[in-house]
């Protein structure tokens, strides 16, 4: 399962950050880097949290 | 694809009644079905969780193109902005939008913002009895979005009567909608004259005319996209501000909670968001048959969207007419989903967190009379509430 930024969609909002903070950060400039886009079975709850969670559905499971 | 029509309901969702105190309505819509017809209002109305989050989704099936109001003047007015368009236009008109109102550019604004809601706290405390819309709901977002959009003189006296009237005529062709558009009317013509010389240097709203005068955005746009802000941004965080208020009034034990773990300041914030949504319903419109909940949509229906129903839906949130902070609802559908989701998000975050921060830092008894409600059709909001005891903590 890997985890896909629709990056022109993604306004920083951080909220995915909060939610699977071991997965995503906010850079300096408040862009998002996804830290780890293959997303392992233990992590899959985390990444479906991140995923849920962004207002402008930026995010998704692949 | 089913053709099991909805259920029906005699409900008038624009009824004085419903508008002021819409949560029992809004049980026995859900409990007839995810979605309802009311032939009242000529609306398929969505009133179940799921229902809702997939509809803002997929705007292939559920259009804002002239559909988002629920009366033909109003669609008219607000064709070619965000609000009422679908991808692609509406991917480049938003991209305009937020470039202003994103987390990041909203950054510089945290101190200052902090800092009035701090300072109006205090001189509340101080006071100990006062009027709270007037001396805090509004007082905090007028004074925010006044400087973000760099108003000075007469228009900032305006900025109240026109964020209510532009939510106002969102609504049916009632009486209320037919006094506002003339107030919605001088708002449009103000912003459809508004030059960069009229608004404060350094100001965002200067900085919109400037990036309109570099040809970043299409000429033309610098007026609409303060529109927006007022007509979007200013009504919709004024309720969410005096909810702030009546709901710790209400919950003390809950402003406790806060006051003794500051890190549950965006959780109450969620929460509030989640138990009074300040937007009462919002239009899309069926391109096509849709079948949602094994009944079917027709092609070309008028759909009313119930977010504060679909924030109480059982089926999504456990025990969801309590009011609980710690349950932390990120979720909620207040700020709606997806492409339309609320642009100005991080900007009311950052008004509502300074003002709980304030409330759970300097408050510790608050007690309030019974709030005033007036009927409106789209911002559900507190008219007034007297704070007859705020003391110190
Ligand atoms: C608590 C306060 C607020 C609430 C509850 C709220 C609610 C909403 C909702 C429900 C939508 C979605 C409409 C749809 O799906 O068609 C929306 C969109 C929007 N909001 Fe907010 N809003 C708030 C504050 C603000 C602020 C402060 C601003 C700007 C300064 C703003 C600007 C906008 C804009 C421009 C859109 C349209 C976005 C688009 O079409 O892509 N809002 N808001
Ligand atoms: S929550 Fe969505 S918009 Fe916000 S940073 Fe994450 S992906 Fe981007």
């Amino acid at each position: 399962m890997r985890i896909v930024l629709d990056r022109p969609r993604c306004e920083g909002h951080g909220l995915c950050e909060e939610a699977a903070p071991d997965l995503m950060h906010l850079d300096e400039d408040g862009e998002l880097v996804l830290d780890r886009e293959e997303i392992s079975d233990a992590d899959a709850a985390l990444a479906n949290a991140a995923v849920r969670v962004c207002p402008v559905a930026a995010l998704r499971l692949a | 694809m089913t053709d099991t029509a909805p259920p029906i309901s005699d409900l008038d969702l624009f009824d004085d009644t419903v508008l002021v105190d819409p949560h029992p309505s809004y049980a026995a819509l859900r409990d007839l079905g995810g979605v309802v017809h009311l032939p009242a209002n000529d609306v398929h109305v969505l009133t179940r969780y799921d229902v809702i989050r997939n509809a803002l989704g997929d705007w292939e099936s559920f259009s804002s193109a002239g559909a988002i109001g629920f009366n033909p003047m109003v669609n008219a007015a607000l064709t070619g902005t965000s609000l009422a368009s679908d991808p692609p236009v509406h991917t480049q008109l938003r991209a305009a939008l937020t470039a202003n109102l994103s987390p990041r550019a909203l950054r510089g604004l945290k101190d200052s913002i902090d800092a009035k809601a701090d300072a109006l706290v205090e001189e509340l405390v101080n006071k100990g009895s006062f009027e709270a819309i007037d001396g805090l709901a509004r007082a905090l977002p007028l004074a925010v979005v006044a400087d973000l959009i760099g108003f000075t003189g007469h228009v900032r006296a305006n900025m109240l009567r026109w964020g209510q009237a532009a939510m106002q005529v969102i609504g049916p062709m009632n009486q209320r909608t037919a006094e506002s558009f003339p107030i919605a009317g001088e708002l449009y013509d103000w912003c459809s004259t508004v030059a960069a010389e009229d608004l404060a240097p350094g100001s965002v709203g200067r900085g919109i005319f400037e990036a309109e005068a570099r040809g970043d955005i299409p000429p033309n746009t610098a007026g609409h996209i303060i529109h927006q802000y007022l007509g979007a941004g200013v009504d919709t965080t004024i309720a969410s501000i005096g909810n702030i208020l009546a709901l710790f009034a209400a919950h003390p034990e809950q402003l406790a909670l806060v006051r003794e773990n500051p890190s549950l300041v965006p959780a109450a914030f969620n929460e509030v968001l989640r138990y009074w949504a300040p937007v009462h319903a919002w239009g899309r419109r069926a391109t096509r048959d849709v079948e949602v909940d094994g009944v079917l949509v027709p092609q070309g229906a008028q759909v009313a969207i119930l977010f504060g129903a679909g924030n109480r839906d059982p089926r999504h949130y456990e025990d969801p007419d309590a009011f609980l902070v710690g349950r932390n609802p990120v979720d909620h559908l207040s700020f709606g989903y997806g492409p339309h989701g609320c642009a100005g998000q991080g900007l009311a975050r950052l008004e509502a967190h300074a003002v709980i921060e304030a409330l759970a830092r300097r408050v510790g008894r608050l007690v309030v009379g019974p709030e005033v409600r007036v009927p409106s059709n789209i911002t559900r909001s507190i008219e007034e509430l007297p704070v007859l005891k705020m003391a110190p903590a």
